[in-house]
């Protein structure tokens, strides 16, 4: 039966290539189409000729977590059942997540099919490690929003190609327990009475929420988070006008950390590391945050939505050792452990001012995704194997298993509330996609830097410290920026 | 030089027919002379090294010189060429024809030396004899050769590699299927002229020499003060207190280094005392620790690396000769001048050579400082922090920004400085130039 729809899939893009042969009277419709596009439709056509490679093995790089909570088995135990007929074995590549398709690649080694973010399998479009992939024909296509296959578009000499299939968005949520909230929150802490605690609608309470937790006992926080991670922190700087690259970027000369009011997202970073410890510095926070939750040392934190299942299990583990059952204590943990979107920040940039004009706040994030890489012997049963990962039934089973938020509209709608956050706050621009070139590799450290920098700040005694006002802060911004920009075009 | 071109000279005026055959034909001289096989082995030579270099090796040494005209381009299918590869390529060819130089070499004066004893009425000798003789006499020739192509293959060939990559512009965006050229010295150039990157390069090089000096002087006198003291006659129970550092030896460097980076994070256990008595939490390793963390990384270093000093100095110092000890006791020497006056000028004697490796090796000491502080930028460094050493800069460089060039320019450097460093302090040892006096 897939032979058959296969060769009809075939027999449609032959005829669509003649479709140039036709009469005159028909070219108009033919014109409709951008040249470059046809151009990158007879270039995937070329490559995926719709028939499948029989008797081959596959290599696909998962994500480790995929691997660890046996959702990836699943896929492959699914897809090889399916594809037994044809010969085709999907196995599990083995290799390291950080893996250089680049430079490994045309020597033979490196995946089929890799699932990795949007940034990561962009900057493999560049030297065309990649293939442009045929999407229209994928099952997924039309439950993408547009705003997802955008992160897997390029252009390459003037033609629009898509190299890879979005699965799952990744931006920040805040974690948070229900149970740690004050017993009078809703009198106290519940200003608009909407029966959302105010500490997490919006940060000037969660500060203020936080300096009243660790004064009532010092061994507990608020808000906890490591201000070294660039991919966390950088939303606070977007938020008041910071951008990656200029030119929607792909403009790797303009370096936009400083941009517009950035410094006052710097100012909320150190205001909230100062209602933290020196633990948020370094990586301690990263480390121990499931476990600090867990006990409700920590009451709220930063983390992106795959990260849930590892939240809910730390937390069921201390509800066991307080001598509930497995089931009860998975149930509680799910009740008390909340994931949700992040608060609003001032638009003053101060998290001390009160009754604040508050704003949506900007996040940094990705799109993860399947690619094919261009090295493989086997296209065909490569984009077959990406078809079927994406189809309903197995991103709804990896939705479910790991908690992700999936990008097909149909599995987003099932999957509840975090999905159509999610979607929402991309369709308002309130998410940054990584940027899709290779140039974003450099921005990691020097932002590090940066923000370890300004956290450190936060507990220098008073005449030691860097950045005393917001000019510090956007002059040690723009130093960042050149980091970046040296990082970047220094050695080109 | 002026003697071996004497030597030619005389080979050309004296040489018959059948000699300058052999400059034509490999062996054809060896045949004539009634040595047939080698004749033929040798012909064998030159007819493989003559079809090598027709099917592939002419254009693998053309290769070496454009590195690619053709760039691929997986989508449309298009092949192209593969600069890296043909720069390996181009390399094995040099050294094929090297090695056919010298058999060349080595056949005209063969066959020379055969006129000669055709001339003087002897008969050559059989190949059987010669095969004999090679297995008896000149063993150690045969054993070694194949050491030899292994070591020309396996580490000649990746150093000259790695020296010939720091002449082109691989790397950054220059990754195949893109075309590498050679640019000559312009990486090395760049190191020393680049406004970003020549005070990064120095202020990493004189760190780096600190370093590599303190550390090796530190753990050498470390590890040779802990083998005296364990050496002691007092000191009871020697083999426990001797495995204790032997099982800091024995778990892998990384695992190590990651412990010590965690008890040393704000987090860590060292934290967390000072936070119970009441003190404020101190950033050992983190931005503004620059001198906490070099010494920090010395301590650790230290810690790795005083157990190998300790075995070894244990297993010289219980070679001494204690007659010695005793006549300097008689004399009325003290501890201390026994020790300046006898143990050292022995130890350093015997162990001059293990000094210099644990200088290069703290010189190229990449983990230290990657597992301590890795992940951060300094304000005034390029692509580096002010713990980085050279080939931790090189990591940078290189591996996580692509910059194969540049990281292979510095290598080359880090190369130079080092065999110089290690040559002159070596040459200059009474080890070197005393060798026979402890034999």
């Amino acid at each position: 039966m897939k032979k058959v729809i296969v060769t009809m899939l075939a027999a449609s893009m032959a005829l669509g290539l003649l479709a140039g042969c036709k009469e005159n009277t028909e070219e108009v419709s033919t014109n409709d189409t951008p040249s470059s596009e046809v151009a990158g439709d007879a270039v995937t056509n070329q490559i995926f000729t719709g028939e499948l490679e029989e008797n081959v093995t596959i290599q696909v790089l998962e994500n480790d977590t995929a691997i660890s909570k046996g959702y990836f088995q699943e896929l492959i135990d699914a897809f090889n059942k399916e594809y037994a007929q044809y010969g085709i074995t999907a196995v599990d590549a083995n290799m390291d997540q950080y893996l250089d398709l680049a430079n490994d690649g045309p020597y033979g080694y490196g995946p089929d099919v890799l699932y990795q973010a949007n940034d990561v399998i962009m900057k493999y479009s560049e030297g065309k490690h990649i293939y442009p992939l045929p999407v229209e024909q994928l099952d997924c296509y039309d439950q993408v929003p547009e705003d997802a296959w955008k992160a897997y578009l390029t252009d390459i000499d003037g033609v629009a190609y898509t190299c890879g299939v979005p699965v799952n968005i990744q931006a920040p949520m805040l974690y948070y327990r229900k149970d740690l909230l004050p017993e009078d929150w809703e009198s106290t802490w519940d200003k608009d009475g909407n029966q959302v605690p105010d500490m997490v609608e919006s940060w000037n309470d969660l500060y203020a929420f936080s300096l009243a937790r660790h004064e009532e006992d010092g061994s507990k926080y608020g808000y906890m988070k490591a201000m070294n991670d660039m991919y966390f922190a950088s939303g606070f700087l977007f938020s008041y006008g910071a951008y990656i690259f200029g030119n929607g970027n792909t403009d790797t000369t303009d370096i936009g950390f400083a941009a517009g009011e950035a410094e006052k997202g710097a100012h909320v970073l150190q205001q909230l590391a100062s209602a933290m410890n020196e633990d948020c510095i370094d990586d301690t926070i990263t480390t121990n945050a499931y476990s600090r939750i867990a006990d409700g040392t920590y009451f709220a934190t930063m983390s992106t939505p795959d990260m849930y299942s590892t939240f809910i299990e730390e937390l069921t583990k201390v509800y066991e050792a307080e001598g509930l059952s497995t089931e009860e204590a998975e149930t509680k943990a799910k009740e008390n452990l909340v994931m949700t979107g992040l608060p609003k920040l001032p638009e003053s940039g101060d998290l001390t001012e009160e009754n604040p004009t508050l704003k949506e706040m900007v996040a940094m994030g990705g799109m993860n995704g399947y690619a094919v890489s261009a090295y493989t012997k086997a296209p065909n049963a490569c984009l077959a194997f990406v078809d079927f990962a994406t189809s309903y039934e197995m991103e709804m089973k990896r939705s479910q298993m790991l908690g992700i938020a999936p990008a097909r509209g149909d599995v987003a709608a099932e999957a509840g509330d975090v999905s159509s956050i999610l979607f929402a706050r991309l369709k308002n621009n309130d998410i940054v996609l990584m940027p899709s070139v290779e140039a974003v590799s450099q921005i990691w450290v020097p932002g590090q830097t940066f923000f370890i920098d300004l956290a450190k700040d936060a507990f220098r005694l008073e005449d030691e410290r860097k950045y005393k006002d917001l000019d510090a802060m956007k002059q040690g911004l723009n130093e960042m920026c050149q980091q970046i920009y040296d990082g970047i075009h220094t050695l080109q | 030089m002026r003697e071996k071109t004497k030597i030619w000279k005389q080979m050309i005026q004296t040489s018959r027919w059948q000699t300058r055959l052999s400059a034509l034909v490999m062996g054809s001289g060896q045949f004539l002379y009634g040595c047939r096989i080698k004749g033929l082995l040798y012909l064998a030579v030159e007819i493989c090294t003559i079809g090598y270099f027709a099917m592939r090796g002419m254009g693998d040494i053309r290769g070496f010189f454009t590195l690619g005209t053709q760039t691929a381009d997986p989508w449309t299918n298009t092949p192209g060429d593969n600069s890296v590869v043909m720069l390996l390529m181009g390399l094995l060819a040099w050294l094929i024809l090297a090695g056919f130089v010298a058999l060349y070499i080595a056949n005209l004066k063969d066959a020379y030396r055969l006129q000669q004893i055709v001339d003087r009425g002897e008969r050559p000798e059989r190949f059987i004899d010669a095969m004999k003789r090679l297995l008896d006499q000149k063993f150690y020739a045969l054993a070694l050769a194949l050491p030899v192509v292994g070591v020309c293959v396996f580490s000649i060939l990746p150093i000259v590699f790695m020296i010939l990559i720091a002449f082109t512009n691989y790397g950054g965006s220059i990754v195949p299927p893109a075309l590498v050229d050679w640019v000559g010295l312009e990486n090395f150039e760049k190191i020393i002229t680049l406004s970003q990157f020549a005070p990064t390069f120095f202020k990493i090089l004189s760190w780096n020499i600190v370093w590599a000096v303190l550390a090796t002087t530190i753990n050498y006198f470390a590890g040779l003060g802990l083998a005296l003291l364990l050496n002691k006659d007092c000191v009871k129970g020697k083999a426990i207190w001797r495995a204790f550092p032997i099982l800091a030896y024995a778990i892998p460097g990384f695992i190590t280094l990651l412990a010590f980076k965690f008890m040393f994070s704000y987090g860590g256990p060292i934290n967390q005392m000072i936070r119970d008595a009441g003190g404020v939490a101190i950033g050992f390793l983190d931005l503004d620790a620059k001198w906490t963390a070099r010494w920090i990384g010395l301590l650790v270093n230290c810690w790795i690396s005083v157990p190998s000093i300790m075995l070894l100095a244990t297993g010289h110092l219980s070679n001494r000769d204690m007659s010695i000890y005793e006549a300097a006791r008689i004399d009325g020497a003290t501890k201390f001048q026994q020790f300046r006056r006898l143990t050292m000028p022995y130890m350093i004697f015997t162990t001059t050579p293990v000094i210099l490796g644990q200088f290069v090796g703290n010189f190229n000491n990449f983990g230290i400082f990657y597992f301590l502080r890795g992940g951060m930028y300094m304000d005034g460094y390029f692509l580096a922090s002010d713990t980085d050493l050279l080939i931790n800069w090189l990591y940078n460089l290189s591996i996580d920004n692509n910059y194969y060039c540049i990281g292979a320019a510095i290598s080359l450097i880090i190369f130079i400085i080092t065999s110089i460093i290690s040559l002159t302090v070596y040459v200059r040892s009474s080890a070197y130039r005393e060798e026979d006096t402890f034999q």
